[in-house]
């Protein structure tokens, strides 16, 4: 110890014994005061320390609880995992689903894209057509006109000056313009059958047929024609467009009689390949089958003007048609043995028969 | 007094117009007979300046296919007027398209007549219609 070595003079000055005698009485004094404050503080701890032991258990528990978690949550996991992978295997498919779905899509749009522009291409080609028409219509008859009567007036005016191969030869003029005019009228009515608008209605053809066969008997009451219409056929399409398929036929079976003493024209139904046909049948002049394919071709004519008149246009106006009505036509015949004209339409589902772009009539 | 009865006709073609004017004539229809050219004309001689002074037609025939004013037009402005909402139009033209028939009509045409080209048929018709307009038709008092 320090203070028992002798004095050093840099040394504060000694401290005396009563001094030091003082200070250790007071040193248990202090240590009193110092052992009740470690008291304290043990206890405090102690409290501490209980207090830890608690929240330990509680620990433990929260732990215990944790790990309870923790392993159902492993076995929830391994399930999350598997619905996780079936759920990717889901998005992947319905990726790859939605790729081909987007193809599709595009696919489609292009080929409504096309189709708009096939169906603006033929809008402006049948508005063409109708103007064509229509300028064939007006401008194109006007001459002919002209022609006959001129030809006419010479013929009435100055008949005197006329000598008769002149009045013979106004005459032709006269026949030219009117067949010409005939061709036109003839032209037009083809051209109408592919412009016009459809209206689709249940057609009673055998009431058609036996008007047509009246004003057939009309027009010449002197013939013997016999005509056999089958009772109560019909068919779906356009009125006037069926109705002239049957004008056509029955006309054309009229005209072909003609030189025979007697006819006998029929209009009836039959069954072809599964599919039913509607036929016009006549006893008349009939055809080579050599030239079947001829026969409803624009212009085409298997007798000559001289034999029967025609323009060659009426079979191809039925072929059209019928074309239209989704349906084809043909022909059987013999020379002199008659020929049979037989149409078959197509079977149009009922839903299709939506009357489209209807228009208003008065 | 027949005679001062008079016919509009309304045709730009002059072939047509002469062969009317004559199947008039062959069918003893002597009235006289004023030729527009185009639709203009006719509506110039019907309303233009110091129509009030003209004889009013008794009868309209019109073609349809007309320079300047078409026929339809014509014939729509013919209806809109008070002075010639009852006036006959008869339609005189080359088109059986079914469009033009229908539009005539709608806009109050009388009659449609297509024009044949066989002269015989053509002349039968035409004085068909002279007759019928000028003699049989009975239309209300003109006014003053």
């Amino acid at each position: 110890m320090s203070f028992h070595r002798s004095p050093d003079p840099a040394a504060p000055p000694a401290i005396s014994v009563e001094d030091y005698a003082k200070a250790t009485r007071n040193i248990p004094e202090d240590f009193a005061g110092e052992k009740a404050e470690l008291e304290a503080t043990q206890r405090a701890v102690v409290n501490i320390l209980e207090d830890f032991t608690a929240e330990k258990a509680h620990l433990e528990e929260a732990q215990r609880a944790a790990l309870n978690i923790l392993e159902d949550f492993t076995a929830d996991r391994a399930w999350f995992e598997d619905a996780q992978r079936a759920m990717l295997n889901i998005l992947d498919d319905f990726g790859q689903e939605r790729v081909r779905v987007e193809a599709a899509n595009r696919d489609l749009s292009e080929a409504f894209e096309s189709l708009r522009q096939a169906k603006e291409a033929v809008e402006a080609a049948n508005r063409e057509l109708d103007a064509f028409a229509y300028s064939v219509a007006h401008d194109l008859r006007a001459p002919l006109r002209a022609m006959d009567g001129f030809s006419m007036a010479l013929l009435e005016d100055c008949r005197e000056k006329l000598d008769g191969d002149a009045s013979e030869y106004l005459m032709r003029i006269r026949a030219a313009s009117q067949r010409m005019a005939q061709l036109i009228d003839d032209l037009l009515q083809l051209s109408r059958v592919t412009r016009g608008e459809m209206r689709r209605s249940t057609v009673d053809l055998s009431g058609a047929a036996r008007a047509i066969a009246q004003e057939l008997r009309e027009s010449q009451p002197t013939r013997r024609a016999e005509f056999i219409i089958e009772d109560d056929l019909v068919a779906e399409g356009d009125v006037s467009l069926l109705q002239q398929v049957l004008r056509n036929l029955l006309e054309n079976a009229w005209k072909f009689t003609a030189k025979h003493p007697a006819a006998r024209i029929e209009f009836g139904a039959t069954e072809r390949d599964g599919v039913r046909a509607f036929f016009v049948r006549d006893d008349g002049a009939g055809f080579d089958m050599a030239y079947a394919d001829k026969l409803f071709g624009v212009f085409q004519r298997l007798h000559s003007a001289g034999d029967f008149q025609g323009t060659g246009i009426g079979l191809a106006t039925v072929q059209r048609i019928v074309h239209r009505h989704g349906g084809r036509v043909w022909a059987e015949g013999a020379p002199e043995r008659g020929a049979t004209f037989y149409f078959a339409l197509a079977q149009a589902p009922r839903a299709r028969v939506v009357q489209q772009g209807r228009e208003d009539r008065c | 007094m027949l005679n001062s009865r008079i016919i509009l006709l309304v045709e730009d073609n002059s072939d047509d117009a002469t062969l009317t004017m004559r199947a008039l004539k062959k069918n003893n229809v002597a009235n006289e007979v004023i030729v527009a050219e185009d639709g203009a004309q006719a509506l110039e001689y019907l309303f233009g300046a110091g129509a009030a002074g003209r004889v009013a037609p008794e009868v309209v025939l019109l073609d349809l296919k007309l320079p300047k004013v078409d026929g339809l037009e014509v014939l729509r402005q013919i209806r809109a007027d008070e002075r010639t909402k009852c006036l006959p139009v008869v339609i005189l033209t080359s088109s059986s398209e079914e469009r033009d028939m229908v539009e005539g009509y709608r806009l109050g045409a009388n009659s449609y007549v297509r024009k044949p080209v066989e002269f015989v048929e053509f002349s039968h018709a035409v004085g068909q219609l002279g007759l019928y307009w000028l003699l049989l038709n009975q239309v209300p008092p003109k006014r003053a």
